[in-house]
């Protein structure tokens, strides 16, 4: 080894200590360091109207357009999104890879301990897309359980697919679908029977796809309405908290309305219950 | 994040069920990729020349273009023009073409290889067609071709989880599911590495015996 490799690597492994020696100091001051940063990392699924990114890479939807707003009054100036699956969202957040997941990522009792959920934001019952006149007769997550034949694709890790494990439909018709175009396609080529999504997202994908031959059961009887909230890192209260004061504030002055309500989310719904409630709810 | 033994064991048959899925479409799909190549090398060879150079354009193709983007076309596009794929066995046809065209080339070398000499031999001692291939030509063409094509099949074993992105409940596929409810991707990420790891470490002492079985073909 030359003695200026030798040089260097002593230089980058010193590096990388002072690194790691600092990390835990960040953790603290949190809100201070995405200040200074100028931008918060937020996870995604690109799953409209909860979260979308338009053909130029414009990141949009409800749960991204409220995060930016309350991020801006904590005087972080922007988010930059990431795309994720709903099944690697915590676990990234977990490794660091983003600060916070806002992503309509519900609130389960399971999640509520996994992360720091701020005050609930978006709230949405469940619903199926299915092939026109419902032939299967499939109004609820059990009458996909008793019926041998019918397929339920949901994304990975989201709360339609623990839904449908959690009424004991086997893994094996529990088909695990990449997007919401994929999803769709698959309904439509009979590959699954039914495609399970919160209301908005089911009708705003059928809109699109403006095909006769689908239709839509909503809300899914049984399912309960969840609520997502920006979820946080487990240790990152502090930055948790400050989050929830200024959405409460967003709340009160009806600004959030306005941001929600247009793309169809009700705010009175997402007001009328609190995280304790949601994440005890079983 | 610490390791956790008994999560280890919790997930272990859901894992196993998963290396099942994988092993059984490296299976049929090297099976597949055996008799397509042939397909493939036969018509590249003897076929008349517009034939030939259709069969080279397309074997150019599929070797040019990811698998992944193959099996998407597979998977998602075809049903589009009726051919509606169940997800294992499309993922298997992907991988048994995309690999078949590789095989192809193994084939074509192998059987290239043999000098010219010997052909006008079996010419000279007036064998038929079907003796020339079957006595002289393929026993000395098959041999230095196995090692090659066994690198391939284990090659081939490491891409199955390219499958889970077209919905297989394969090993990958089985470890994200797992991850997703149990929000730690470190033990079944690792146990998926190892369980690669050691299919591997036995295809390649499998593979080393071959090499020595039929390497030194020529020294024989």
């Amino acid at each position: 080894m030359s003695m200026r490799t030798f040089l260097t690597m002593t230089a980058s492994a010193g590096a990388l200590t002072a690194f790691v020696a600092a990390a835990p100091a960040w953790a603290d001051g949190k809100l201070e360091e995405l200040k200074e940063q100028g931008f918060a990392r937020v996870a995604i699924a690109n799953e409209p109207p909860f979260t979308a990114v338009a053909a130029d890479g414009k990141v949009s939807g409800a749960a991204p357009d409220v995060a930016r707003e309350v991020f801006k009054r904590l005087g972080v100036e922007d988010i930059v999104a990431s795309i994720s699956e709903y099944g690697a969202m915590i676990p990234g957040l977990q490794a660091g890879r983003h600060d916070v997941i806002t992503a309509g990522l519900f609130m389960k009792p399971e999640r509520c301990n996994a992360v720091a959920y701020s005050e609930p934001i978006l709230c949405d019952a469940e619903a199926f897309a299915l092939k026109k006149g419902n032939p299967l007769k499939l109004k609820s997550y059990k009458d996909i359980a008793d019926n041998p034949d019918a397929r339920i694709g949901a994304p990975g890790g989201g709360t339609e697919e623990k839904l449908a494990l959690e009424a004991g439909v086997p893994r094996d018709r529990v088909i695990v679908v990449p997007d919401g175009q994929s999803g769709l396609k698959m309904l439509q080529f009979g590959r699954i029977d039914v495609y399970s999504l919160p209301v908005l997202s089911i009708n705003d994908l059928v809109a699109k796809a403006k095909d006769p031959g689908v239709e839509v059961v909503a809300p899914v009887e049984g399912a309960p309405v969840y609520c997502d909230g920006a979820a946080f890192k487990k240790g990152e209260e502090a930055l948790r908290d400050a989050f929830d004061v200024e959405l409460a504030k967003l709340k009160q002055s009806g600004e959030f309305a306005k941001i929600i309500e247009p793309y169809g989310f009700s705010a009175a719904a997402a007001m009328s219950t609190t995280r304790e409630k949601l994440c005890a709810a079983k | 994040m610490e390791w956790d033994w008994n999560f280890v064991w919790e997930i272990m048959p859901t894992l196993i069920e998963g290396l099942k899925i994988t092993i059984l479409a490296t299976v049929f799909g090297a099976a597949l990729a055996a008799v397509i190549g042939l397909v493939f090398a036969i018509l590249r060879m003897t076929a008349p020349k517009p034939v030939a150079k259709a069969t080279a354009f397309v074997v150019e193709f599929i070797r040019g273009t990811p698998l992944l983007v193959q099996l998407y076309f597979i998977f998602f596009v075809l049903p589009d023009i009726g051919i509606r794929l169940p997800a294992m066995l499309a993922g298997i046809i992907g991988l048994g073409l995309h690999y078949g065209t590789y095989a192809a080339e193994v084939y074509r070398a192998g059987i290239e290889n043999v000098p010219r000499g010997q052909w006008e031999a079996a010419k000279a001692t007036n064998l038929t067609g079907r003796q020339t291939w079957i006595h002289v030509i393929l026993p000395q063409a098959i041999p230095p071709m196995i090692p090659a094509l066994a690198n391939y099949l284990i090659a081939m074993f490491k891409e199955t989880p390219l499958l889970s992105a077209i919905t297989v409940l394969e090993l990958m596929n089985q470890a994200k599911s797992v991850a997703n409810s149990s929000y730690r991707y470190i033990e079944p990420m690792t146990l998926v590495g190892i369980f690669f790891l050691i299919m591997s470490l036995i295809s390649v002492v499998f593979l080393r015996w071959l090499e020595e079985r039929y390497a030194q073909v020529e020294e024989r």
